[in-house]
């Protein structure tokens, strides 16, 4: 070929030298329609917008939380009190809280939704099956003002019951210690009442269903093929669900539990009708008064003044961050697994 | 090529004696449905110890739905029904009181796409089996069977020196020779192929039928393959399935394989075997 080329054009030296340098990667336009332009300029506008979005919240936040560590500095991560008529105003004791509610809501809430997720995928018939699906996913839709109602009238005086025997029985562990005889005969309830247990029990409550439903959505992906192996082999259906389904939805489980931790955090309305708000480093987590971070903002917002409101703020950019954290690094753990792509956290 | 005795030294359970040379396994007037639909109508067939049979046949007349009742996986198909029996050595599968995991240990398979577990490294994999039957061996015995099961799986001169590594990472065709090791771990009696070599390319498949025709002395081996050189290179008997149109799906025609392919008796068993359709 190149002896024909040679003869007809014999100066053309220039197209044998581009020819020569082609062994690299070309640059390729896409060359895509006008209206796959314009959708993909819309879907990107959109995209970049929710970005946008949840990025102006940090700054936003960010920006209002300056003038107060600046007054403040670093004692208002330590100090306990919320007192800004004392010029005292911190959120270690709230942001204590906010963690320790959480933590007993996720102790409580994930054995329930792991189990229940794979009850629901792996062993229901089939016809429980959908009902119990639209009962989780109904549960997930109760407003959380309704949980709030159904702890402080229901579950309080039952958990001070439960708290009491916690008591009895597990009192000589610090975090299980309170102020009281657990034995006297006739025992106050009030000592056990609005406690972080039982702002956890019903925090556990609302993050049950998302948690279980993103456990069960990763549980029905394993796949078929790998499920069929472990059978053909004699698997029991339990050696199946350890060989091939837990492993496959370790990402779910983790994703799921984290999706739980964030609501978690941030849940407002319900912990603060059962809780009874105090402003205390504590860690006995069966006695009376608790706090957390989003109570604290929802009950002093609308008496705050400028200043006060300042600091409200600032506690909810820690919040803020919190939340940023747990969700990056469940984030992070999720994406390593096999099941991550399924997994929306 | 080890001795097939010795595949099982050091194994505390006592599988070995039963099935030397493999078992015998007979349907009886096996009917299948899914929901109201009936796929299958009558099936009988024996398949012998110490002998490869191949079904074939078109697509949709059964065959992968027969293969799956003789082990038991039909039934996890939820709408799925069958009847007649299906005799292992003389006892049917489906008789009440028999253990289905049980029933599917002592009747392996091996399926159309490989599927190793990804989460195992290959040693692993090779033992599932015994960890999800919940049977014990010591480290040496464990590590005596990884090989031998490789080795007669032909994989074990690829992998000796990585059997830590995934077993996702190997090529579809070592997987599916993986999948081999693995559903011989456990001792089967009987080796259900459906359509092993469909997803491999040729020298993988060549592999494949290396290996089928070195487990056949000691396992019995059923294969459902839609090649029919495979099938009569493998197989020394072999049934021809059919299903017509809107009809469940039978036996036309089975017989040895030499038969089959050389002299068929009905005209659409010489049409079929000769390409002329399906």
């Amino acid at each position: 070929m190149t002896s024909l080329i040679d003869e007809s054009r014999p100066d053309d030296t220039k197209e044998f030298a581009r020819a020569e340098d082609q062994d690299r990667p070309r640059t390729i336009a896409a060359g895509l329609p006008p209206s796959d332009h314009v959708f993909r300029a819309i879907v990107r506008a959109i995209g970049v917008s929710v970005l946008v979005l949840t990025g102006s919240i940090g700054l936003f936040l960010g920006y209002q939380a300056i003038p107060t560590f600046k007054r403040y500095g670093f004692s208002f991560l330590t100090e306990s009190q919320w007192q800004p008529q004392l010029d005292k105003v911190g959120i270690s004791a709230v942001l204590l809280g906010t963690v320790i509610v959480a933590l007993i809501a996720l102790l409580i809430g994930f054995p329930l939704a792991f189990v229940t997720a794979l009850y629901i995928s792996e062993y229901a018939p089939a016809r429980w099956k959908s009902v119990a699906i639209s009962m989780i996913d109904l549960m997930a839709a109760v407003p959380s003002i309704i949980y709030g109602l159904f702890g402080f009238a229901f579950l309080e005086p039952h958990a001070q019951d439960l708290a009491r025997w916690l008591h009895q029985n597990l009192g000589f562990i610090p975090i299980f210690k309170v102020d009281t005889d657990p034995n006297a005969a006739s025992w106050s309830p009030a000592a056990y009442f609005g406690s972080a247990f039982i702002g956890g029990i019903c925090v556990s409550l609302m993050i049950i269903p998302l948690a279980c439903s993103v456990m069960r959505g990763v549980f029905s992906l394993a796949p078929i093929g790998e499920r069929e192996a472990a059978y053909a082999l004699g698997s029991t259906r339990w050696g199946m669900v350890r060989a091939v389904v837990l492993p496959f939805g370790r990402g779910g489980i983790i994703g799921g539990t984290m999706l739980g931790l964030g609501r978690a955090l941030g849940e407002t309305v319900a912990v603060m009708l059962v809780i009874s708000q105090t402003f205390e480093i504590k860690f006995t987590i069966l006695s009376s008064g608790t706090n957390t971070t989003s109570a604290l903002i929802a009950s002093r917002f609308s008496e705050a003044t400028s200043a006060q409101l300042a600091a409200l703020l600032t506690a909810g950019f820690v919040l803020f961050l919190l939340t940023l954290g747990v969700n990056t690094v469940a984030a992070v753990f999720v994406s390593r697994s096999r099941s991550g792509a399924g997994v929306e956290i | 090529m080890t001795a097939p005795d010795s595949v099982l030294a050091g194994l505390d359970f006592d599988a070995t004696a039963r099935h030397r040379g493999g078992a015998n396994l007979e349907a009886h007037n096996v009917s299948a449905w899914f929901g109201s639909n009936k796929v299958l109508e009558r099936v009988n067939l024996t398949m012998p110890a110490r002998t490869v049979t191949a079904l074939i046949g078109p697509s949709g007349c059964g065959k992968s739905t027969f293969l799956r009742i003789l082990n038991r996986m039909h039934e996890s198909v939820p709408s799925a029904k069958l009847g007649g029996e299906v005799w292992l050595n003389g006892d049917d599968i489906y008789a009440p009181g028999k253990r289905i995991t049980e029933t599917r240990r002592r009747i392996g398979m091996v399926f159309q796409k490989p599927n190793p577990f990804p989460a195992m490294s290959i040693a692993d994999n090779v033992t599932a089996g015994l960890k999800l039957t919940g049977m014990r061996v010591s480290r040496s015995a464990r590590a005596d069977l990884i090989e031998r099961c490789l080795t007669r799986g032909g994989l074990w001169n690829e992998v000796k020196d990585r059997l830590h590594a995934p077993g996702s990472a190997l090529s579809g065709g070592q997987q599916q020779r993986l999948c081999i090791a693995r559903s011989l771990a456990v001792d089967p009696e009987i080796l259900l192929m459906d359509e092993p070599c469909s997803a491999l390319d040729p020298t993988s498949t060549r592999r494949v039928e290396e290996t089928i025709a070195e487990l056949a002395p000691d396992v019995t081996i059923v294969i459902v393959t839609h090649n029919m050189q495979q099938a009569n290179r493998v197989s020394q008997q072999c049934a021809f399935f059919l299903a017509a149109q809107g009809t469940p799906g039978g036996i036309v025609e089975s017989g040895s394989t030499a038969q089959i392919f050389g002299n068929p008796r009905d005209p659409r068993t010489a049409d079929y075997v000769n390409g002329r359709f399906g």
